[in-house]
């Protein structure tokens, strides 16, 4: 018996089959947030193009969309056609997109290239991604008119979900 | 009626494959020549049922069969032929049914190829062998059954995925994706055999060889299908993303990697015994990892089946296995004691150790960025992604490392040598390394890495062909033959697999410089164009012509035609489009991709709209990507000449093996 063998293997392989057992039933899609019933943190985030700033519980009174992306995100390149669409069709709700560590010239290039139908802030220091929770892009929060968070989204979005999200924001 | 005919040759393969796994492991343990055959020929009965089963799943697929409720779920009536035909593997159910086809094939060439020479190594591989093909029959015939009697007969279905039926591609990346992960079974079982029989000898080490060479070549012409599906069809203008499921079909290609050439140290020196075999287990392993992390739903990704209830099922095998490997290499990697000894300084033995050190490295690296948004849900319950920065800031470097490897190990000598001897090897390819830094300057490429890259590719291609051609010209300068009938002679020779490695390795380098140039010193433009009006790119200017529609029995495609000019030059005009599918509601786009081997105009469609006859278009400059696809090709080459050398090779040794025991 080799015992060094043995202990190597067994160390390099039994966390990683452990990690997979408690990860079993994930959704990656679907993740309860402690903020959800939550008020949404007030932040305060910068324009893209610059100039001016939004202050979110200026937004009281309609449902928003709040979508953390990135331009190095794929699912968040995949989503974008959707949320665009979902914007357009929607005008009773405000969307919003905050950049997540990405740089404001790669995401308003991004914006010029692909369109888009609302607007996106920066979040230089990560502040906003901070107090919102965020670990990951793309990641979509739906708050309500009194400002509550009713419901957040992690992946890429599509039209379906986005429809039973929105009319859950509705409510 | 036909889905029960198809049910019974599932659970038929099962019976097959769980009494010789019976009858394999007994043979080995009791050592009995006639349980031995018995297990043979479950073998092939499970081979037989098996494809039979996969047949007649197709021949349902084209006869519109809605009895059979993979059919129902996947099938079409104006599907054209082919994509009927690659229904079979486009969606679960019938994906593993495909892989047990696959396996089937597999384990009969397998069992064909062992002999009385591989000794009880043989009843031990096929036991292993039908052990994995008893579970992925298990597998059909429960959670994943694809001839499941259907109450209500539908009159039609509807189709498979959009995506999967948008390119011909489909129909060829699948299969060798399957060669490659389903092959490793056979040096897996190989592996497991020499541990359980605490003796690696040179027979069994050739044939793992062999096995290995198989599905490596297959993985690698899937892994780059896969990036060339992504860059035709996904419409992003890219061909790798660090998706998980990409992730998951390299991981397994870089352990195989690793195992071929701590193989060749083993097999010359009689070391490492244990290493390479912990090696072909973990290629082994990782398929089945790969597996589970398509099929368990539990990551996102472009490539994924949805979730299932299959995921937890593929998880006990993959736990059994990982157990059974480690513990068995860890009980029994002793009795493979060591031949000879490996040299140490600097010698060919080293790069082979730092080659393979980094591939391991590699492969930690793809593996811990692939699941850490696991480990991060595990620990503190929320989730996050892994980007595109963390894999090309870890990657890039220890790639660069590889490249250098690959240049500087086949030009130093096997075993101890003068320092003199050393430096007259090294230094003359830095000649071309300058040369290949140089041209990379000119083009105006100033990336860092890039330029590393480029210049070490440069190193590397000289060596690789100097070294490739060096028995030929050793031949020409002692027989005063001419160039090609010294080279014919070497090939067609004792010196196949050696010029084999050389062509795998000139596959690799062309890889480097294509991935390289490609991902940094690409260029695109996105606009919005009105008919008539036009974008510039580089030296092309592209004018939207108009909108085509195109109707099909099952898709409406809208195509903009785009007009291309090079210069003063008109090119063929270009027509990325926009698929809907019948019974789909978002439509699909495809790329329209005008391929030089210079560089690459793509053109993609972001939208297309036919009321204000305007089009959004994505265009991109991507230079020397169609390289990567010829590479892939010469890698493939290179891995199938070594094939056939190593098939030739192992007759021979076989044979000598055999008159050993004879004589002995």
């Amino acid at each position: 018996m080799n015992k060094g063998v043995l202990a190597v293997g067994l160390a390099v392989t039994l966390p990683l089959l452990g990690l997979l057992l408690l990860n079993l039933g994930r959704n990656p899609s679907a993740i309860a947030s402690p903020l959800i019933k939550k008020p949404a943190p007030d932040v305060r985030m910068k324009n893209l193009s610059g100039g001016g700033s939004l202050q979110l519980s200026s937004l009281r009174g309609q449902p928003v969309v709040v979508n953390f992306w990135a331009t190095w995100c794929i699912p968040c390149i995949q989503e974008h056609a959707a949320l665009t669409a979902a914007a357009r069709t929607n005008p009773d709700v405000t969307f919003l997109g905050v950049v997540y560590e990405d740089t404001t010239e790669n995401a308003l290039s991004f914006l010029a290239q692909r369109g888009s139908a609302y607007n996106s802030y920066a979040d230089d220091d990560g502040k906003a991604a901070i107090a919102f929770g965020v670990y990951g892009v793309p990641e979509t929060f739906f708050i309500d008119a009194a400002g509550t968070i009713v419901d957040k989204y992690v992946g890429p979005l599509d039209d379906d979900t986005l429809f039973a999200k929105l009319s859950a924001a509705r409510k | 009626m036909t889905a029960s005919i198809g049910r019974g040759l599932v659970l038929l393969s099962l019976l097959f494959a769980s009494a010789g796994t019976v009858a394999a492991f007994a043979a080995f343990l009791k050592k009995r020549a006639d349980l031995t055959r018995a297990a043979v020929w479950s073998a092939y009965g499970f081979a037989t049922t098996m494809t039979l089963a996969n047949v007649w799943m197709v021949i349902g697929l084209l006869r519109n069969d809605f009895s059979i409720s993979y059919v129902a779920q996947v099938g079409s009536i104006d599907l054209p032929t082919w994509v009927k035909v690659v229904s079979l593997w486009s969606s679960l159910e019938g994906s593993i049914l495909f892989w047990g086809g696959v396996l089937a094939i597999f384990i009969a060439i397998g069992t064909l190829s062992l002999n009385d020479a591989h000794g009880p190594a043989r009843p031990a591989a096929i036991g292993v062998w039908l052990a994995t093909a008893t579970f992925f029959c298990f597998l059909i015939a429960g959670p994943a059954q694809p001839f499941g009697a259907v109450a209500n007969v539908p009159l039609d279905g509807p189709g498979p995925n959009p995506l999967l039926q948008n390119h011909v591609l489909m129909a060829i990346h699948p299969p060798f994706l399957y060669g490659g992960y389903v092959g490793m079974t056979i040096p897996f079982g190989l592996a497991l055999a020499a541990l359980m029989t605490g003796r690696l000898s040179p027979t069994v080490l050739g044939t793992i060889r062999t096995a290995l060479l198989a599905p490596w070549t297959f993985l690698t012409v899937a892994v780059v299908l896969g990036g060339w599906w992504a860059y035709e069809v996904l419409g992003w203008g890219g061909y790798w993303a660090w998706d998980p499921v990409e992730n998951a079909s390299l991981l397994p290609w870089l352990t195989a990697t690793a195992a071929l050439h701590s193989a060749i140290l083993t097999e010359r020196r009689g070391v490492l015994k244990g290493w390479t075999m912990s090696l072909v287990i973990a290629s082994f392993l990782l398929t089945i990892l790969g597996t589970f992390m398509t099929r368990s739903g539990i990551f996102n990704s472009v490539h994924s089946f949805t979730q299932s209830a299959i995921g937890p099922t593929i998880l006990v095998f993959l736990g059994a296995t990982t157990l059974a490997s480690v513990l068995l290499l860890g009980f029994r990697v002793d009795l493979l004691r060591p031949d000879g000894e490996l040299d140490r300084g600097a010698s060919r033995d080293t790069a082979f150790l730092a080659q393979n050190m980094l591939f391991v490295l590699f492969t930690f690296t793809v593996l811990i960025g692939t699941v850490f948004p696991l480990i991060v849900e595990a620990v503190r319950n929320v989730q996050m992604s892994v980007g595109r920065p963390y894999f090309d800031r870890m990657t890039v470097p220890i790639g660069a490392l590889l490249l250098f490897v690959m240049g500087v190990g086949p030009a130093l000598p096997w075993g101890a040598s003068s320092r003199d001897e050393i430096k007259r090897r090294l230094l003359p390819p830095l000649g071309m390394g300058f040369v290949a830094l140089s041209i990379a300057l000119v083009f105006g490429i100033r990336t860092p890495w890039t330029l590393i890259t480029l210049f070490f590719a440069g190193y590397a291609a000289h060596v690789t062909l100097f070294e490739a051609l060096r028995p030929a010209r050793t031949r020409m300068k002692f027989r005063t033959d001419g160039f090609l009938k010294a080279l014919s002679q070497d090939i067609f020779g004792p010196g196949l697999r050696r010029f084999a490695a050389y062509v795998a390795h000139a596959g690799a380098v062309t890889a480097f410089i294509a991935i390289a140039v490609s991902s940094t010193s690409g260029r695109s433009v996105e606009r919005s164009l009105k008919q008539g009006e036009s974008t510039t790119l580089g030296a092309y200017t592209l004018t939207f012509e108009g909108i085509e529609r195109e109707e099909e029995a099952h898709r409406t495609s809208l195509i903009a035609r785009i007009g291309v000019k090079k210069g003063e030059t008109t090119l063929e005009p270009l027509r990325p489009m926009m698929n809907q599918y019948r019974s789909q509601r978002e439509s699909i786009g495809t790329p329209a991709v005008r391929t030089g081997l210079i560089e690459d105009l793509y053109l993609s469609a972001m939208n297309i709209d036919e009321d204000n006859q305007t089009v959004g278009l994505l265009v991109m400059i991507n230079p020397l990507v169609s390289w990567l696809w010829i590479a892939t090709v010469i890698m493939a080459i290179g891995g199938v000449m070594a094939l056939s050398s190593s098939l030739r090779v192992g007759r021979t040794v076989e044979a000598r093996e055999l008159q050993a025991e004879v004589v002995g």
